[in-house]
């Protein structure tokens, strides 16, 4: 059901638009979430496993905070947030309206199962006669036309593929909740039209149409006759022939069209004329079939248009921003210029397909086997780079992930063969740009024997005789080499979304080269249009971390938008109260599905009656016909106002759909939504009545549903329907360091009317803004600097304290204190609810290859300076050298600083746009040059720039011998030759340190990692957060990262703050820890213990104190506390045994 | 100074180690020393905190008796950090529950300089009465001499308990300061081995003579452990089989009256209440007829199986062998052997053994991701074939 009006929509519910949408829910918004799929997750949907984990973790992206707003379950079964509603299968028809004031047009494809009533049971499945390749496993391994779109969703279920159902309408009648519309009714209103000069295709067309159900059909035997019956009443579908004796059928088609625009029309062509039937389609025309046709086909295209044409619904809403998410797609190897085998060598797989046979819901349920003939996998070699870095085929740019999707399979692999299969990849630079992904590489590389080839693929053929595939490829060596193995998996790279370039016109939102959507410069989430917003791969193609950060970052704006239209409703939910005290005595109120009647109510329903009724505190049973949807729950009110319990137990399948049904029924009748619980009673499972189920089977089942039953009764006795405590907020901000991502976040916090305090240890603000001169795409630094740091200054909400630092500081979420100090001593104490670190970062220094022996050996920074300020110097420079991955990638600092191999490009395409005739030696180990910055890349070597690789075992020598010049030596592995380069300037790109100080980390309880890094609670999942709530960090301080991105961390921090600071009191969910003090010992095993360090021992009484907010009920404290003292509100010690003992009957 | 003699009047260790403690108090480092011994016309030995030297002559550690394992007792003397100090005597077994306490966080361990003696054992609790009597004040003397002299059985028959015969840990590794006995001619001196920081510094102050330790300890030491192996591995084989299933252990415990008294002496057991004192097992009237309903009958108490298994679970990992559960069990339960039986195998499959190191976290406390592999239900692997 959805509603007239949403503070945004968010289009594509993959993990950036979960990831916005939940953002902005949080912060009080409500937000419509659509996608294209029948679920949402996305790719990720069909990715089990992501490095660094090699797990999944999406659930990390729930709410922390207010968590009973939804269900905390595995996202991948579904997203239930009482302020999202998700609409499958939907698209972006039209929008109208402006910032503020969107009027959204929507259409959704219904899949002829309705998602609401549809429980999974899988009985139209089982009568499916129809089998197809099953898109999930992608075509790997077969399913029904009805099917679930995902296997392992709640929200859904079911859907029918339009193009492979018959409509043979097997389905329907099993389906035990009416889920399943064929519309077969239907079929008598669609009017159709046939145009042929032959008699006998008329005839036989209009019989084969009568007997499929189409009983309004009519014929005309010219294109004249048919125009006259056009315009005497309407038609949906015409079947035209093409060749007709006077008018033919293409000019009818245009003629028919010109008048009615709506009419849906199909060619009917011999083979001769199929050219004229392609070209029929270009005015209009649906498709086309060929005489003679096989009348199945024809009937099976012409059902197929009119399920399409019936199951499309139009729905509008209004909305006061839009976050455009629609993420992206693997290239398909087969549109490339070399297909490198795959789609005519079966054991050629693109890396999904590969991902899917990982999984254990995979075509081999996880067995590492070849499909095609179940051979055992022992050699897999990966090919890098399809699709991507690939100018011939427009596509000059890096996909970013798939180096390290390789990695991430092959170890995978490895493991999963107990290190039986050889793994090797072939690539051409292995991108583990940013502080996380180089141990990664190391570790698949030296520990888990992961083979790494760098090499340039020539091609990938079938040996003759086993059909083995056999890699050639060009080594290092520069010869050819050839490798037998027994499957290849092409890395595929990454293109926008199908419908990018139809959405991106009717929003009025810029494309880029590639044909992704374009953002502002500096600003991923905004795009030229005010209001509209984008997130994630839609921009650029990119991993989890960077999505998430993005689309919290586009979450911010939007709700920045929201905020100055006025728009930002924010209106309080009404919460019920905490449902009466603990001495009232349980009445408790009982309400059995029956499942549309198959539960018999007079034999088993009786005895589960007079089970209920044995106890006195339940004072009603109800049975109701479909209690797993809303109608169902909405007959219980009026029970639940005559009887007036104070507990209610639902009995019906899938407990995880009713979260919200619960949260609706507290709305409206003021009964707590914890003292309501759900019990799964598979009713999907009961046999239809003439089933002939063995008994013995049945009456098990029966047992068990009655235990199930007694069990929910149980808890809901002992359940505990004490008040929440609650802690109140200091709504304002602390945000350390006024470099790019500090003031973003200062800004981002301020104008949503929370005062912020910024402290800058300077003189100034700007951090490294104050001395970088360009970026890589060419924008000029400094009227950036200046707009948001006057931003900043001017700012009503923003206090900044420049040459002041943190000395001392203390507390938790919502109540921070920290006391800042200035150069002369004078100290200052502020208290804050959030607190934001933006230490920021330095260039590393160096004393290897001679740096600071000679002054024509300089840092990358240095050499920023020189060349905005010395510009004459420039011309007199006739050759430069620059080594990457100085004192980076190695033991001693074991990490790619992500923004050296960019600004090496960035400076020698300058050097070189300042003097063509200057020679650039770029001396590298892998180039780190992530998504379109790789463009930049082709430009420098089209520039004439040198790039030649080295062995870090062997690095360049330096010889400082000859005067003002710099002399180095090297060995080019390709040409196979020893160097020796004379050059006026070498640059050195030392990489990036963090500079967040431990101890003050440690005052907020936020740790470093092993680099000095702030730690993320998640890298990929929470990327800005502190393991403790209410600390957050961006910019150098979090990793090494490009001014947009560290602007893009600096509002994703500022997002996640907002989510405390929205608050004037927190919260506990449920269930939530509690203390007997009475019974604490103070022995802090549950302070060891608790994940979220949401507990501490408060020193003066002495005595155990809970963050009601951060905790997060998982109960580890109670498991850990030997005698009760720590307990569980909803899953106490007393719940629980009731609840064993209830069922051992 | 690492180790120093000290010297013993004619076999009297117990003197010598009074002399010890009276210096103790006399350097004023200590405040008062907490030790094992007997107020006068008691036969009683319990651990008295003396502050004054002249009382010191009540002082009996090594006596063959071991009513309480003063573990929680050091603790309640160390809860809080301040500048008092004190000394205590203490037996192995009582060293690593203090340990074990430290963990959690119920004593502070540089509160406290612990003296630990070769811990030669004790008799059952009524059996050490007896012979008390009999002895006539010369049992501690005669009990010295002729453990020392490696025989188990007392001059009159009476065997060590069960515990300290099964007891292979017997020498005091925590201790800051060890008395050191076995290997040793015991007629003429003792030797003290410092074994931390704090109890090097006390025994420089202690002017006494350095001295090695014999090279006859070794091997002496290394019979007691192996005897008393022997021993511990015949028990666990025994206690093994007869508790090994549900029915076994049902029979086993079958004379518990739930009074908690194993769990009220278990130095480890620190709950300053015990979950099974609370509400939580308050049923109701009918729920007891249920159970009846569904069994047919049930012993009454009941819970008494759920209780050990409980406190198994809670505290096992923690068990330091002492005994002292099965001397407080009014029913002659062996509470003891069920315990050291289960504790020698929850502790080894954490790689843990209770009051061994205090860096070492308690198992339960302490999250290693990689922890029995072989158990985790999520890694596909290939079969072999």
């Amino acid at each position: 059901m959805l509603r007239d009006k949403y503070h945004a929509v968010v289009i594509g519910a993959g993990i950036a638009g979960i990831r916005s949408a939940l953002d902005l829910a949080e912060t009080g918004s409500d937000v419509l979430l659509i996608d294209r799929a029948a679920h949402p997750g996305g790719l990720l949907s069909r990715l089990d496993n992501q490095f660094p984990t090699d797990g999944c973790g999406m659930c990390k992206m729930l709410p922390l905070l207010d968590r009973d707003t939804s269900e905390a379950t595995c996202l991948r079964k579904g997203l239930f947030h009482e302020r999202i509603d998700f609409l499958p299968a939907t698209e972006l028809s039209d929008l109208q309206g402006e910032a503020g004031r969107f009027e959204v047009r929507l259409k959704q494809t219904l899949q002829g199962v309705d998602p609401q009533l549809c429980i999974g049971c899988g009985a139209c499945e089982s009568v499916c006669p129809v089998e197809m390749d099953d898109p999930f496993n992608s075509g790997l391994s077969r399913c029904k036309a009805i099917h679930r779109a995902v296997p392992h969703a709640v929200a859904g279920g079911y859907v029918i593929d339009p193009v492979a159902c018959t409509r043979c309408g097997a389905c329907a009648p099993v389906c035990p909740t009416d889920a399943i519309d064929l519309a077969f009714d239907r079929r008598k209103e669609f009017k159709i039209l046939v145009v042929d000069d032959e008699l006998s295709v008329r005839d036989s067309l209009k019989e084969w149409l009568l007997n499929e159900g189409y009983s309004s059909v009519q014929t005309a035997a010219s294109g004249a006759d048919a125009l006259t019956l056009l315009s005497q009443s309407s038609f949906e579908l015409l079947l035209i022939d093409v060749k007709m004796p006077g008018m033919d059928g293409v000019d009818l088609l245009k003629l028919a069209k010109g008048d009615h625009p709506e009419l849906m029309a199909v060619m009917m062509t011999a083979y001769a004329t199929v050219d004229t039937a392609v070209e029929a389609m270009k005015s209009g025309a649906l498709d086309y079939l060929i005489k003679p046709f096989d009348p199945q086909a024809m009937l099976a295209m012409v059902n197929r248009i009119f399920q399409e044409n019936i199951s499309v619904k139009e729905q509008q809403v209004a909305a006061g921003a839009l976050i455009v998410s629609g993420g992206m797609v693997p290239f398909d190897p087969r549109t490339g210029v070399n297909s490198y085998g795959y789609g005519s060598c079966p054991h050629v797989l693109t890396s999904l397909e590969f991902e899917r046979m990982l999984s254990g819901c995979g075509p081999s349920q996880g067995r590492l086997v070849r499909p095609k003939d179940d051979k055992p996998l022992r050699r897999i070699a990966w090919m890098q780079c399809v699709g991507s870095r690939d100018c011939q085929i427009s596509a000059d740019f890096c996909s970013r992930i798939c180096c390290m999707a390789a990695l991430k399979e092959a170890e995978l692999a490895r493991a999963k063969s107990g290190n039986a299969a050889e793994t090797t990849i072939f690539y051409t630079d292995m991108r583990t740009f940013g502080k996380s992904f180089e141990p990664y590489r190391r570790r698949a590389e030296e520990e888990n024997g992961v083979k790494l080839v760098r090499a340039r693929v020539h091609s990938v053929v079938p040996e003759s005789e086993s059909g083995d595939p056999v890699v050639r490829y060009a080594g290092l060596d520069g010869r050819m080499h050839e490798e037998v193995v027994d499957l290849v998996v092409l890395s595929t790279g990454l293109r926008p979304a199908p419908g990018t370039e139809a959405l991106a016109d009717m929003l009025g939102v810029d494309r880029n080269a590639w044909g992704f959507f374009q953002p502002s410069p500096f600003a991923t989430a905004r795009s030229k249009v005010e209001g509209i917003f984008l997130a994630g791969a839609c921009t650029e193609p990119m991993e989890i971390n960077a999505a998430v950060i993005q689309a919290s970052a586009a979450a911010l704006e939007a709700g920045r938008t929201l905020r100055h239209s006025g728009s930002r409703l924010a209106e309080a939910r009404q919460r019920p109260s905490a449902g009466g005290s603990a001495d009232d005595p349980p009445r408790i109120l009982a309400a059995v599905c029956t499942c549309n009647g198959r539960l018999d109510k007079t034999q088993e329903g009786a005895a589960m009656s007079a089970d209920l009724t044995r106890d006195p505190a339940v004072i009603n049973v109800q049975f109701v016909d479909q209690l797993c949807g809303p109608s169902g729950w909405a007959s219980l009110e009026q029970p639940i106002e005559r009887h007036a319990p104070n507990r209610l137990l639902v009995a019906a399948c899938h407990p995880l759909r009713h979260h919200l049904h619960r949260r609706t029924m507290a709305e409206r009748t003021g009964l707590a939504a914890h003292l309501m619980t759900t019990v799964d009673l598979k009713t999907d499972l009961l046999p239809p009545a003439d089933n002939g189920a063995d008994l013995t089977r049945r009456e098990a089942d029966k047992a068990e549903r009655r235990a199930k039953l007694r069990m929910g009764l149980a808890y809901l006795k002992h359940a505990d329907p004490a008040f929440i405590e609650q802690t109140p907020v200091q709504q304002r901000a602390l945000v350390i360091g006024g470099g790019t991502a500090g003031m973003q976040a200062a800004l981002a916090i301020g104008d949503m009317g929370y005062g912020v305090d910024l402290v800058e240890r300077e003189a100034q603000l700007g951090g490294h803004l104050n001395w970088l001169h360009h970026t890589l795409e060419g924008h000029t630094v400094a009227p950036y600097l200046t707009e948001i740091s006057d931003r900043v200054s001017t700012h009503p909400q923003i206090t900044v304290h420049l040459q002041h630092e943190v000395v001392a500081a203390g507390g938790w979420a919502g109540d921070f204190h920290s006391t800042l100090q200035d150069a002369g001593g004078r100290a200052l104490t502020l208290r804050h609810g959030v607190t934001i670190l933006a230490t920021g970062g330095e260039e590393a220094d160096t004393t290897q290859y001679g740096h600071g022996t000679h002054p024509a050996i300089l840092t990358q920074k240095a050499m920023e300076r020189t060349l905005a300020s010395q510009e004459e110097e420039l011309s007199a420079w006739g050759a430069v050298a620059m080594i990457q991955c100085v004192g980076s990638r190695e033991p001693s600092r074991n990490y790619c600083s992500r923004i050296c191999c960019p600004t090496t490009v960035k400076q020698a395409l300058y050097l070189k746009e300042k003097n063509p005739e200057i020679q650039i030696f770029i001396l590298y180990r892998d180039m780190m040059m992530p998504g379109f910055s790789e463009s930049y890349y082709t430009q420098a070597r089209r520039a004439g720039v040198i790039f030649i690789p080295y062995d870090p075992q062997q690095p360049p020598l330096v010889d400082t011998s000859d005067g003002a010049r710099v002399t180095l030596r090297t060995r080019d592995p390709i040409a196979d030759v020893d160097l020796e380069i004379g050059v006026d300037r070498l640059v050195l790109a030392t990489g990036v340190t963090p500079r967040l100080p431990g101890r003050l980390a440690d005052f907020y309880g936020a740790a470093l990692d092993a680099h000095g890094f702030f730690q993320e609670a998640d890298s990929k999942w929470r990327p800005v957060d502190a393991h403790q709530e209410g600390v957050f960090a961006c910019g150098l301080a979090l990793a090494p990262q490009t001014i947009t991105e560290a602007a893009a961390a600096g509002q994703a921090a500022a997002q996640r703050a907002l989510r405390i600071l929205d608050h004037e009191q927190l919260g506990a969910g449920h269930p939530t820890a509690k203390v007997r003090t009475s019974l604490c010992v103070l022995c802090e095993r549950c302070v060891e213990a608790c994940p979220y360090g949401a507990r501490a021992i408060d020193p003066e009484q002495r005595r155990l104190v809970i963050h009601p907010a951060m905790c997060q009920g998982c109960g580890a404290c109670a498991a850990v506390c030997p005698n009760g003292a720590a307990t569980m509100s909803d899953h106490n010690a007393g719940q629980m045994l009731a609840m064993i003992d209830a069922a051992m009957g | 100074m690492q180790t120093a003699t000290m010297e013993v009047n004619k076999g009297d260790v117990t003197a010598s180690i009074q002399m010890l403690l009276g210096q103790l108090l006399s350097l004023e480092a200590f405040d008062a020393v907490m030790v094992s011994g007997r107020r006068p016309n008691s036969a009683s030995v319990m651990p008295l905190l003396i502050s004054a030297p002249e009382l010191l002559d009540q002082a009996d550690p090594l006596a063959p008796s071991f009513a309480l394992n003063a573990a929680r007792q050091v603790g309640h003397l160390t809860r809080n950090a301040s500048t008092q100090r004190v000394a205590a005597v203490l037996r192995p077994c009582e060293i690593r529950a203090f340990i074990e306490l430290v963990k959690l966080k119920q004593g502070l361990r540089d509160q406290v300089l612990i003296i630990g003696i070769d811990c030669l054992g004790a008799y059952p609790n009524g059996a050490y009465e007896d012979l008390a009597r009999q002895a006539d004040g010369s049992l501690t003397r005669q009990f010295i001499e002729h453990h020392l002299a490696g025989e188990s059985q007392a001059t009159d028959g009476a065997s060590l308990a069960k515990a300290c015969r099964a007891c292979e840990n017997c020498l005091p590794d925590g201790a800051d300061l060890a008395i050191c006995l076995w290997g040793i001619d015991t007629d003429r001196e003792m030797i003290l081995q410092a074994q931390t920081d704090t109890g090097r510094e006390m025994l420089d102050k202690l002017s006494l003579t350095e001295a090695a330790l014999p090279a006859e300890r070794t091997a002496a030491v290394e019979a007691v452990v192996a005897d008393r192996t022997r021993f511990r591995d015949q028990m666990f084989a025994e206690t093994a089989a007869a508790t090994d299933d549900l029915e076994k252990l049902g029979r086993y415990l079958d004379r518990c009256v739930n009074c908690y008294n194993c769990r009220t002496a278990c130095p480890v057991c620190y709950c300053r209440q015990c979950v099974f004192e609370t509400n939580l097992f308050d049923h109701e009237p009918l729920q007891y007829l249920a159970w009846a309903r569904r069994k047919g009958e049930i012993k009454m108490p009941n819970d008494t199986i759920f209780y050990h298994l409980t406190r198994l679970a809670h505290m096992s990992t923690a068990c330091v062998g002492c005994g002292q559960c099965s001397n407080a069990c009014p029913n002659d339960i062996d509470v003891m052997s069920l315990f050291r039986t289960v504790a020698h195998r929850t502790q080894a499959a954490f790689d843990y053994m209770a009051g061994r190191d205090l860096g070492e976290k308690p198992p339960l406390s302490e999250f290693r991701e990689e922890e029995f592999p072989e158990v985790e239900g999520l890694h596909w692997s290939e079969p072999q074939s």
